[in-house]
Order: structure tokens, then sequence, then C-alpha cells
């Protein structure tokens, strides 16, 4: 058992360091690599480094939406659909709520919060009260969020005079300050307060040990007198409220206003989603796998530009991945899975 | 019957097979044979190699070394098929059967001999299935679905099934775990009569003593070798034992110490179902300190349903549950664990433990919240306090209770899905035992545990009993329930049906009231 879960992970890894080693060997494929470094982490003044760190940024807040599900045995994949209703609510609250910049701020947070978790607990009921399967219903809800969200942006709340479908922009001073110099925001702070949060607080509280072992097996936190019912609304209220806070910082940082689409076109939620997969479910790994996938992502993008070889393949490489997961990593994940409520 | 010094042919041999599951030799170098006609027991404790040998002999498993032979002729087994064509017919402890397909359609699953319309010849399939009945004196209504079958029918079924395929050697394992004392007779007077007919049965069990009634040799197994083999009718069943477990096992004696206070009582306890029956009908049980009830009855009539009741994990329970004087029947499960009801449930791979939480963590299960004043027991001071775990309390815990009760594990982190069964049955024994409770309630404790593990679980719920303890244990092996319970009751169709004084325990009298016998005590 042990002897094959290493396996499973080192012999995949020796072959793509093998892959690596004789693509830097042949002078005619060296540039790939290159521009794939050059991608992920290069440019004037580290600009490409930067724009890595945005994406991990978004990916790391919805791991840790997934993590505290999957952790939890909550097959929960309605990430995106939160994460689109809290990028909107923030969008809209902080284009239309008067006030002063602070507390615009803080008010969109608050309701994007409110607006992902109020999504998740949606789906909690829809498993728990009409029966239908988390898995399904959860996913199905991501359909509704999207479209509503695309109706809003190009009818009633378009900014018109833009010419794209996108809300109006956030005024400047509300907006989440950049690191001087790079596009980076300091959204990446507030989600890697929360991802050291969800880490630590896994492994250290009550509720933690809790929800994993209830993760382990529902069976047996019932019979050990754990409030399950309680467990489930909560983690599925953590993981909504952090995935609509993802949804905050990418409208109040990253693009500074909701334009339709760039929360699902980057298949944040998906490659999250992929992200916990391959760190096994382990909180600790997670950031790094993470950071791995927007590594792939931006990557890819400078291998484009330097080797003329499509950000396609990037996008393949994460599905091969994530192939290669639902066949190992199913194994690792099938005994979270089991809920028999 | 054979004669003496009359050896038969072996039907089948078994030469040099070996077999690992990585680091672990599941069979070593394993030599027998199965002669024609013969009753051939195996047994050995869990994890000898026993399922690991009929899964290389039923062409489940590939040997790593050695052979098959078939009447002298090396065969290799691929598949369950293989198996079969070879003429190896297999009843799993589990039945393999379609509930919802009558007896008939149930036995031609897979050997329909449809014609090339591929239509099945069904007037002539029954009447082939019927004669096979009746040459071996079964008795089974075609017609009648699975579903609505007793259980020795079904596995008449499963019998008549390997027969059907042309089997001369049936294998049958743990058989008897789900019959009463009567219909196990029944079943071994069947089994006697294939093997006049010239079958042979090989039968795999932990029970010896229907290895002593029944079987006319006997293999022992032990870390996946072949310890010893045995004419029945020169060994006896400590020699069995001893062989099984490779020392010398301690019989566990029963003290009894009740106390005249009622700790527990269930008055009129009922949980409907559905429509019909109700699946717990009116349950009358008081139990007193330091006194252990055991609940005898065929699976599914009830014992399910008792325990959810008891233990707040039934939301449909009617009926009054007191403990110590007070009404519970409002309490949650873990309100219940706080005043002193503990739980080893049966199925501790998904409900009694988390299989891939650590040693550590499963022994905290129920007691990791931070304590009410005044209720924190001696030894403890919590394991959490404002919502947080205190990590060094539980691992101190951990390691202690590893210790005390003899759990074999590397360390306390290691997770319990890695421990054997014994062992994962240990970590349950020691998680309950170690808050100290008032009413425990036990089902099957030793299900799936080694012999040398049993009498410590035993031990240990003797010993709760003798500090004044009660104790609601629920089994299906009688042998259990007689060596420890004060009173029998016996549960039919979720009634009550009858309850037995220790003095009175007789396994023939508790078999009738397990298949329903109302005869009333005197």
């Amino acid at each position: 058992m042990i002897r094959s879960r290493y396996v499973a992970i080192i012999a995949p890894l020796g072959f793509i360091f093998l892959g690596v080693m004789i693509l830097l060997a042949i002078p005619q494929t060296r540039p790939v690599v290159e521009g794939f470094l050059n991608g992920a982490f290069g440019g004037r003044n580290h600009f490409n480094l930067f724009s890595t760190l945005a994406r991990f940024s978004i990916l790391l807040g919805m791991a840790m939406s997934v993590l505290v599900s999957f952790r939890a045995g909550l097959l929960n994949i309605g990430g995106e659909g939160q994460l689109v209703l809290g990028g909107l609510t923030a969008a809209l609250v902080g284009v239309y709520l008067p006030g002063p910049p602070l507390y615009v701020s803080v008010v969109a947070l608050l309701a994007a919060m409110t607006a992902g978790a109020s999504w998740a607990v949606l789906a909690g009921l829809l498993d728990r009260v009409a029966k239908v399967p988390l898995l399904i219903g959860s996913l199905l809800l991501n359909y509704p969020a999207s479209y509503l969200a695309s109706y809003f942006v190009s009818h009633p709340f378009r900014d018109v005079a833009s010419g794209a479908t996108q809300t109006h922009r956030i005024m400047t001073e509300a907006r989440l300050p950049r690191f001087p110099g790079t596009i980076l925001d300091y959204g990446i702070l507030l989600i890697g307060a929360t991802a050291i949060l969800v880490i630590a607080l896994e492994k250290t509280s009550v509720f933690g040990y809790r929800v994993r072992m209830q993760g382990y097996s529902y069976g047996f936190a019932r019979t050990s007198g754990f409030p399950t019912g309680a467990l489930y609304y909560r983690t599925l209220i953590i993981s909504g409220m952090i995935a609509g806070m993802t949804g905050y910082t990418a409208v109040f940082g990253l693009n500074q206003r909701y334009i339709d689409g760039m929360l699902t076109i980057p298949l944040y939620t998906w490659t999250a989603i992929a992200a916990v997969l391959l760190a096994a479910i382990i909180p600790l790994i997670t950031p790094v796998t993470a950071f791995f996938f927007a590594m792939l992502a931006t990557g890819a993008v400078g291998m484009e530009r330097s080797a003329d070889i499509p950000r396609e393949i990037g996008q393949i490489v994460q599905a091969v991945i994530v192939l290669y997961l639902a066949g190992v990593g199913g194994k690792m994940l099938s005994g979270g899975t089991k809920e028999d409520h | 019957m054979q004669i003496e010094n009359q050896v038969q042919p072996a039907v089948c041999r078994l030469n040099g097979i070996s077999k690992s599951f990585g680091d672990i030799q599941a069979l070593r170098d394993v030599t027998f044979e199965v002669r024609k006609g013969e009753f051939l027991a195996i047994v050995g404790e869990n994890g000898a190699g026993k399922s690991t040998a009929m899964g290389v002999l039923f062409g489940l498993l590939e040997p790593d070394a050695g052979h098959i032979t078939f009447a002298g002729e090396r065969r290799k087994l691929k598949s369950a098929r293989d198996a079969i064509d070879a003429g190896f017919g297999m009843v799993h402890q589990h039945f393999k059967l379609y509930p919802d397909l009558t007896v008939l359609e149930n036995v031609l699953v897979g050997y329909e001999g449809a014609n090339g319309f591929g239509l099945v010849p069904f007037q002539e399939r029954r009447k082939a299935v019927a004669s096979l009945i009746r040459e071996f004196e079964f008795t089974l209504d075609l017609d009648r679905k699975i579903s609505d079958m007793p259980v020795d029918a079904r596995q008449q079924v499963e019998i008549v099934k390997m027969l059907f395929r042309g089997a001369s050697v049936v294998i049958l394992d743990e058989p008897t775990a789900v019959l009463t004392p009567q219909e196990c007779v029944t079943l071994y007077a069947m089994l006697k009569r294939l093997c006049a007919q010239g079958k042979s049965v090989v039968l795999i069990t932990h029970k010896l003593g229907e290895v002593m009634d029944h079987s006319e040799r006997v293999l022992v197994m032990r870390h996946g070798a072949l310890v010893a083999e045995r004419k029945t009718s020169e060994t006896d069943q400590g020699e069995l034992a001893e062989l099984m477990v490779g020392r010398q096992i301690e019989t566990v004696e029963k003290i009894s110490r009740i106390q005249p206070q009622v700790v527990a009582s269930l008055q009129g306890v009922s949980v409907q179902s559905g429509s019909d029956k109700p699946r717990l009908d009116r349950v009358s049980i008081e139990l007193r300190a330091g006194e252990i009830f055991g609940v005898a009855g065929v699976t599914g009539n009830g014992q399910k349903e008792l325990v959810n009741a008891v233990m707040g994990l039934e939301k449909n329970a009617a009926g009054q549950i007191i403990f110590q004087g007070r009404d519970i029947g409002g309490l949650t499960v873990a309100e219940r664990r706080q005043i002193g009801i503990g739980y080893m449930a049966e199925d501790r791979m998904t409900i009694g433990l988390a299989a891939r939480g650590t040693i550590a963590e499963n022994l905290i299960a129920g007691r990791e919240g931070s304590s009410p004043k005044g209720a924190v027991r001696e030894g403890h001071s919590g394991f959490s306090s404002y919502g947080f775990l205190h990590w060094r309390q539980i691992r101190d815990h951990a390691q202690r209770l590893v210790k005390n009760y003899d759990i074999r594990t590397p360390s306390a982190m290691q997770r319990v899905g890695n421990l054997s069964g014994g062992n994962q049955q240990k970590v349950v024994v020691a998680r309950e035992l170690s808050a100290a409770p008032k009413l425990l309630v036990v089902e099957n404790p030793c299900w799936g545990v080694d012999v040398g593990a049993i009498s410590f679980i035993h031990r240990q719920i003797l010993q709760l009993a003798e500090t004044g303890a009660a104790i609601l244990l629920i089994s299906n092996d009688l042998e259990e329930l007689f060596e420890l319970s004060d009173r029998v009751g016996v549960m039919f169709e979720g009634r009550m049906n009858r309850v037995f004084d220790r003095s009175e325990l007789d396994a023939f009298a508790v078999g009738a009231a397990m298949s329903g016998d109302e005869e009333q005590r005197p």
C-alpha cells in the first residue's frame, strides 16, 4: 500500500524531471524551457513572476475553499458559482454603495463572503432537505450563478460607455492597493492569511479535528456524538465565504471591476480542485500545488512567446495531471467521500 | 462413510503455493490436497492465510510460486470461471445472490444454456435443477424470490448453484455465522450427504466445535503456513486452538457481581418502520450494575435498532429509556456519551473508528470537546479548551492507552487503518473503557479479531462489569454470549422473544427462540 503510493507520486515526478533534462540537453529545445521559466518568473522587473503570483493568489483562495469542503468529505464543487457571486456582489457594492472608501471596501468584502456562503448553503440544503447529492447540486448551481452574473453585467449594471460587458470601475480609493511597481495587489495578503488560518486551525482546533474525522467517516462522527448537521453547514459556510472573499480580491484588486467571464474563463475553481487533489487533500501541501498550477499557466504563455508552442499545451498538461489523479488520487479520496445520510 | 485407512484419491492438490502482497507473505509454501468425498476443515486465525489460499484455489489470486493440479494434471486458474469449470464451487460468507430473482433464475445466472437465438430453454433447465434438488434432498421452491427467503434457504440456493455448475469440491467460508444452531445441524447433515455422494467439502471456519463435530480431516494454518494436519478423530479442540495461535490460550473466567441498583431500563422501546411490522417492538429490559445482558438473534431482527435507540442514533424511537433515574429519550448522542454511556460499534472500519485517522485522534473521539465544569474525569485534564486541542495531552493519553491496552503499533500517531483487526478493536476498547462508562453497548466485539485478542477483549469487558458498569452485549456468536452474559435475551422480528438466565442457557433453547419459538418460561 505505502510503497505503491510513493511510486504513484515519485514515478511521474521522475518522468517530468527526465523530460525537462532532455529538453535542456538538446540545444534546439532549450529555449522551450527557458521560455517557460521566463514566462513564469522572469520579464522586466520580474513582471511575469508577479502575474504568476496574482494568479496564484486566486488559485490559493479557491484551493482553500475546496480544501475545507473536501477535508470534511463534502464534495462541494460549486466553488465557481460561489466565487462568481462573491465577485459580482463585491463589484456592485463597490460601484454603487456611497460612503467612505474603507467603509465601502469592508462592506463589499462582507457582502461577497455572505453571497458565497449563501450559495454554498443552498447546495447544502438541496442535499440534506431535497436529497440532491451535494456533488450534483453544487455543480449545477454554478450555472445559474454565472449566467446571472453575465446578465447583470451585460444589462442592468453594464458600463455601456466602455463597450465591454463589464461593470463600472470601483472608486480608486476603495481598491486593494498594489505592491509598488507591480500588478500584484494586497489581496494576496488577505488570502495568504486565510490560508495560514485554515491550515493552522485544521490541525489545532476542535472544529478542525471534528471536520477531519467526519471527512474520514460520517458514521464514525455520528456515533462519536459530533454535531454532524452543524459541522456540515458550518463547513459549507466557511468554504463559501472563502470563495466569496476570493471573488472580492479579484474584483477589488486584479481587475478593479467585474468583467464578464473574468472568474470563469481562467478555470480558477477547477484548477483549484486539481491542486487540492494533487496535494492529496493535505492542507500543508495545497499551497505548493496551487503555485505549481499557477506557474504552469503563466509559464505556458511565456513558452508560446519564445518557442511558438501554443499555450494550450499548458492546459493539456494540467488535464493529463487531472486524469492521472482521477485514477490514482481517486483511491486516496474515496474513503473521504463516503456519506450515508 | 469412509472405511478407516483407506485414502481416497485426491481431487486436487496445491503444490508449494506462495503468495505475497507487498512485504507481507500471505502464503508460504503451502501444500495440501483435497480428497474425493472427504469433509476437510481449514482452521486458522484471521490473517493466517485461509482466505488467500481459497482465493488461489478459486482463481481469484495468482500464486507467486507453486501450482495446482487437478486429477494429477497441472492447471492454471486465471479466473473464477476457470475454477468453476475445474469443478470448484465457493459459498461465500456474504451470499452472492440477486434478491429480486427467483431461486431458479439465481441458479441459472451465468449458466443459462441459451440457444442460438439467445433464448433460455427454461423448461429444460428447470427440470435439470429440480432433479438436482431432489438428488441431494434439498427443500427449495424454484419460483420463490430470494428476498422472501430465510437465510438458511438462501445458503442452500448457493450450494445448489455450485452443484448445478458441476462442482465436485464445495468450499464454504464461515457458513454458520448467520445460522441458528438448528439450522447448523441441517446444514451439516446436508453437507455430509454431499460427501456421501462423492463430492468433497472444504469448510473454512474458526469455530472449532463445529470442526470437531463434523469434519474428517483438519488443516491448521498460521502466519501463512500450513502448520499441522490432523485426523479429526485424533485431535481435540484444545490442541487445535493451540496450533492456531502457536501458544496456550488463557481461558477467561467470569465472576458475576450483580448489584441491586438498576443502571438503565428500557420500557416498551419501539422503532416504527414505514408500513408493516415495527422494526423494534416494545422491548423492555432492566440492566443492573455489574450485569452483562446478552442479546442473541439472527442478524436483522431488531438488534441494530435496539442499539441505535439506546445510543440516540435512532430519531424515531418510542417508549422510555431511563438511565440512572433519568429519562434520556431527548438527549443527543454526545449528551448520552457525556453522562456515561459508551458504545463499541460492530463495524469498526467505518463506524467504530475513522480508519484514516491516527490512533491518537481516534482515542479522543467523543471527548474532544472542552469538558464542562466538574465533569473532568480523573486522569484527564481535558483534551481541549476554548476550542483548541491540547496535543500534548492527546499524545500522552494515546501513549498511555497504547501501553495499557497492549495495542501493537510502532507509534500512537500511526493510522488506525494500518493496524491489524485485533489491534484496531483494541483501540475501540481502549477508547470506550478509558471513558469509564456506566453503561456500555457492545456489538460483536470479536468479529474479525484473532484468537489472542479475543480473550483480551473478553477479559476487559468482564472487568468493566466487575467495577459496576452495566453492559448490553449484542453478538452473533452464541459461545461468546454464553461465556460472558448473566442473562441472554433473544430477539426475533423486533421483539425480545425470550430471556434466559445464565443457568438456563442452552444452545438449542436459544436457537429455538431465535427462530421465533415463543415458548413461555415456566
